[in-house]
């Protein structure tokens, strides 16, 4: 799909008053986030390719370090506050989830999750949201458990806490000290991203340019 | 990720931080571990932090412990969802039961200030009639205490917190006027009270705790919408800005970064507590003890702190010492629709209906409801999407490019009291070698009927809106109350109506925890409401020599 | 016929302040229109209505002998033609949103008041102008006494009250000097009416009305104020000079007093 919110990037804000100084450190931190050598390389193939198919990268933007960050999380095994009685810690549920997939891609597909084509990738992801799954694997892994409460929130959670996704979603992004003006519907300040065919006279990637 | 959490203790050395500088100090007093305090208070959110103000202005010499930091907003708070996780209490828990709860963000906060610090600032008074409900409405239990008190002292806590709320409010009996006047309305609102128009249920503007004018040093509302992640202007009344730099003036001590692990007890009283700061275990002396660590910290503590005086921990003489957890329903309707909302601008909840909270025809269960117009973040909306709406792929990330069309009202619904729903202690230990709570829940069939009733009512109104794809989302939660009841009786309740223990005259319990019944409404202002009252109470008591 | 060096004095005021109306009516919904996106074209016709406003009550200010063309007439005429216009779709705006006429809307929707001001400057910049031409009478109302000019001025100022006040309680009056625009002008506004039905001139509404412009002054002041203590200052101008108190807001007081002023000149003179 075309780009809604086209020459948009809430990067443009980084020095205006939209942003704070610990939000500029935040954020920077969290770009130059790269994958942590935690688990082994073929699990974290694994789960580049899982990140890739849940989360795909924004066309023609900034690329989003996703799995890099899920990697930090895990290898911190840093919880989210809660834990299901019949989930293991972070790490060890990461560990046993890849696993999982990754046998449940050879069950299914003769060949390790990382090596299938994105149609065969899809399907196994598929039979993940069903709890439809064979592999023996999943005996130790409740596997609905591992997709509500372990893949979905940390790679979605990975994935939208980058800039770059922000600004595909037209976004206003970080907004301090300066938050906005105009709350009501169809109106935008001069710093908030105008969408592609939004009725106005002056194209959106124009107003764009300027939206900082 | 989260940066490093604050790691080392910032109100120490007879100074504290001042929230409205960076880099800003206030004075505060400070009492040794060996000298008895008049009040030890653990935890400072909405029932500890109030209570400490109260008391220490009443002259008590006050000590309130909290385990997370001590915060300066306008230089430690970002505009970002994951860099705020820090204000959350993410330790373990365990959760189970067929309905087990998603703890953290939602729900507990680890801050001085409590959760406060990032609730999304919604400030309703409890229906008078949901302070009885057995006697008026035929289920639940009573509350040992009327609603006419009760609002009374919602007006002091409003006026406090410079609530910012309709000049008129539409349901129940006549209230003063807010402090400030109700914030301007979102383009979300609007569609909640266009929904509303249309199928003729009166709605308003939400009261909410966030400036809608100057206040001493802070600054009216902004409307960056990051509400719920912890106000970065100030304009936010969390209890960290508003009860707490009063408490310091009054003398009152808060002790950040201090984890409390046990109540010791001799003699059938209470003599201080144990308590983690700086990873040194330290004993505080005190008179009294307050236990205000919420719905799962609260029974946790005194569940830790069994002896063999207390085999099954302090003030457990009933046995309901973790019984009756309460959430609060928290479904929604979605869709989408033509006009730009971008939901992300202002606090989430501008507009809001009661009248499911007043209305009892019509019903196949007990409880009310409130429905609130809404405005997640993207993390948040993302993970509504894929997890309630079973989205991944190119469709998530397309319907999120849609988030700007996109239209939701959520409710917050009663739940009644069930034995069965409770807060234990598992076996596992955390990382100070206390036990971990297990947090048990199942959804009840009234719990089921009441979600259904609301998220068609919700559907209709989006519908009446002309929203199109519309969907239900169907599990969530928020809030969380009960498991130490007050009452009239000691063998069904833990406290009585002043929140001290029926078993330990010299311990009391001051949280959500106290709740005999939760309505339909957000509890923070009826937390504050009781910590308020319960300081009038101990005051009284003292003039008399009861204490 | 030669006007005497009081009427003079006299004209000199009200187009003067009919002006600094103006002036206050075009910094406020210049600023106003443009948080409003100009989502409705008609939103540029107050800019200039009160622009020209401006420009023909300066020119009879500085020159209240000079006769002449039709301009400062159309100008006038279409001041006041946009504020009733305005007022109209002011009033649409406020009843059209989710609750109707209620506070909220009054408070956050397009404010009823401000389009009277350009009905105000509108109305004082014709009179200044058929005085300095000399005509004693518009219509069956006789202009020289004065008494025309100050009933205007008394009403308009009990308008600018009630905008004041209506804004100041969305604001909970926060601030105590909150309460001065809505307790000394309409003192004024009351004392000028009681002058121009009794047709005296009392000196204690010389001196209101002069307190009333300095109040109008010192709002800016306080209202820029205002604006640097939200979040951001003026660092963050560009949010809290359209979300704070209207800087250019208050000078419509010192507009009216100052016209007020003028028309206690004509009265004195006449009696």
């Amino acid at each position: 799909m075309a780009d809604r919110f086209p020459d948009y990037d809430v990067l443009k804000k980084r020095d205006t008053p939209s942003w704070n100084d610990k939000t500029r450190e935040a954020v920077e931190k969290r770009i130059a986030t790269t994958e942590s050598d935690t688990l082994t390389e073929p699990l974290r193939a694994v789960l580049r390719k899982l990140v890739d198919r849940i989360v795909p990268q924004p066309e023609q933007r900034a690329p989003v370090n996703a799995a890099a960050q899920v990697l930090e999380k895990i290898a911190a095994n840093r919880g989210d506050g809660f834990r299901n009685a019949r989930m293991p810690q972070v790490r060890e549920a990461w560990e046993r989830g890849l696993k999982a997939i990754d046998a449940e891609a050879r069950e299914r597909h003769g060949a390790g999750f990382a090596a299938l084509n994105d149609a065969s990738a899809d399907d196994v992801i598929r039979a993940l949201q069903n709890g439809d799954v064979k592999a023996s694997e999943w005996q130790n892994l409740p596997v609905d458990l591992f997709w509500n409460d372990r893949l979905i929130p940390d790679i979605v959670s990975a994935y939208y806490a980058y800039p770059s996704a922000w600004s595909a979603m037209g976004f206003g992004g970080p907004a301090s000290p300066r938050g906005y003006v105009r709350l009501q519907a169809n109106r935008r300040d001069p710093w908030e991203a105008a969408e592609r065919k939004d009725g106005h006279l002056i194209p959106a990637g124009e107003r764009n340019l300027h939206a900082k | 990720m989260p940066s490093e959490f604050q790691a080392e203790p910032r109100a120490i050395n007879g100074r504290a931080p001042d929230v409205f500088t960076p880099d800003g100090w206030v004075p505060m007093r400070g009492h040794a571990d060996d000298k008895e305090v008049d009040f030890l208070i653990v935890g400072t959110g909405a029932g500890g932090g109030t209570l400490a103000c109260k008391l220490a202005e009443a002259g008590f010499s006050v000590v309130a412990m909290d385990a997370g930091p001590y915060w300066r907003p306008l230089q430690d708070f970002a505009s970002d969802e994951t860099e705020q996780q820090k204000l959350y209490w993410t330790d373990e828990r365990i959760v189970d039961g067929d309905n087990p709860i998603t703890m953290g963000a939602n729900n507990s906060g680890k801050s001085v200030g409590g959760s406060t610090v990032h609730f999304a600032m919604v400030s309703l008074r409890m229906r008078p009639e949901h302070f009885a409900t057995r006697t008026k409405l035929g289920y639940g239990v009573d509350w040992p205490i009327c609603w006419e008190e009760m609002w009374k002292y919602y007006d002091e806590v409003e006026k406090t917190l410079k609530i910012a709320g309709p000049v008129r409010y539409p349901w129940g009996p006549k209230r003063g006027r807010y402090p400030m006047r109700a914030h301007p309305m979102n383009a979300a609102a609007e569609y909640l009270a266009r929904g509303a128009e249309a199928l003729g249920i009166d709605w308003t503007e939400t009261p909410i705790a966030t400036l809608s004018a100057p206040h001493g040093k802070a600054h009216p509302c902004v409307y960056r919408g990051f509400c719920v992640t912890g106000c970065s202007t100030n304009a936010k009344q969390s209890v960290l800005v508003s009860w707490l730099p009063r408490a310091l003036k009054a003398g009152a001590e808060i002790r950040d970064l201090s984890m409390v692990g046990r109540i010791e007890t001799k003699n059938g009283r209470c003599t201080g507590v144990h308590y983690v700061r700086e990873g040194e275990w330290r004993f505080q002396r005190a008179r009294h003890v307050v236990v205000a660590g919420y719905a799962i910290e609260t029974p946790r503590l005194l569940l830790n702190s069994a002896s063999d005086a207390f085999p099954d921990g302090l003030a457990n003489s009933s046995g309901l010492v973790g019984k009756n957890l309460m959430v609060q329903l928290n479904q929604a309707a979605w869709g989408q629709v033509a006009d730009e909302v971008r939901s992300y601008k202002g606090p989430p909840s501008l507009a809001i209906s009661e009248h499911w909270n007043y209305a009892d025809m019509g019903k196949d269960y007990f409880g009310g409801w409130s429905y609130m117009s809404q405005g997640p973040l993207p993390i948040s909306w993302a993970k509504t999407l894929a997890g309630g709406h079973g989205l991944w792929g190119q469709a998530l990330i397309d319907e999120m490019a849609r988030n700007n069309h996109s239209v939701g009202l959520k409710m917050v619904g009663e739940v009644l009291p069930d034995e069965r729903n409770r807060v234990t202690l598992a076996d596992e230990t955390d990382q100070y070698g206390l036990r971990i709570p297990r947090i048990t829940f199942s959804h009840s069939e009234n719990d089921k009927a009441m979600m259904n009733h609301a998220v068609d009512f919700m559907d209709r109104s989006l519908a009446a809106t002309g929203a199109t794809e519309r969907w239900k989302e169907m599990s969530d939660t928020c809030h969380l109350n009960g498991t130490a009841r007050m009452g009239n009786d000691p063998a069904t309740s833990v406290v009585d109506a002043d929140c001290r223990s029926w078993d330990i005259p010299n311990l009391w319990v001051c949280d959500g925890s106290v709740f005999p019944t939760v309505g339909g409404v957000n509890p923070s202002l009826t937390i504050q409401a009781v910590a308020c009252r319960t300081a009038d109470r101990i005051k009284a008591l003292a003039a008399r020599g009861e204490l | 016929m030669a006007a005497s060096r009081i009427d003079i004095v006299a004209t000199r005021l009200i187009a003067g302040g009919a002006a600094m109306l103006a002036s206050s009516v075009l910094a406020d919904s210049g600023l106003e229109h443009y948080r409003g996106s100009f989502a409705n074209p008609t939103m540029v016709l107050p800019l200039g209505s009160a622009a020209l406003s401006i420009a023909v009550n300066a020119r009879r200010s500085g020159k209240p002998e000079s006769g002449g063309s039709e301009a400062p007439t159309i100008s006038h005429v279409a001041s006041t033609a946009v504020g009733l216009i305005g007022l109209g779709f002011h009033v649409y705006n406020v009843t059209k949103r989710p609750g109707g006429l209620t506070f909220t809307n009054l408070f956050y929707g397009a404010p009823v008041g401000a389009p009277a001001s350009l009905v105000l400057s509108g109305m004082l910049g014709g009179i200044a102008d058929r005085l300095s031409k000399g005509e004693e009478e518009l219509g069956p109302i006789g202009l020289t006494s004065g008494r025309a000019v100050g009933g205007v001025v008394s009403v308009g100022i009990l308008g600018t009250v009630g905008e004041a006040a209506l804004l100041h309680f969305r604001g909970a009056y926060h601030d105590p000097f909150m309460w001065l625009p809505v307790t000394l002008p309409p003192i004024a506004a009351i004392s000028l009416g009681r002058d121009v039905i009794e047709d005296t001139v009392r000196p204690a509404t010389t001196v209101l009305l002069a307190a009333t412009a300095v109040v109008g002054i010192l709002g800016v002041g306080f209202h820029a104020y205002g604006v640097a203590r939200n979040m951001g200052g003026f660092r963050n101008w560009r949010q809290n000079i359209l979300a704070g108190p209207p800087i250019p807001a208050p000078p419509a007081f010192t507009g009216l007093a100052i016209a007020g002023l003028g028309a206690l000149l004509l009265m004195k003179a006449r009696r």
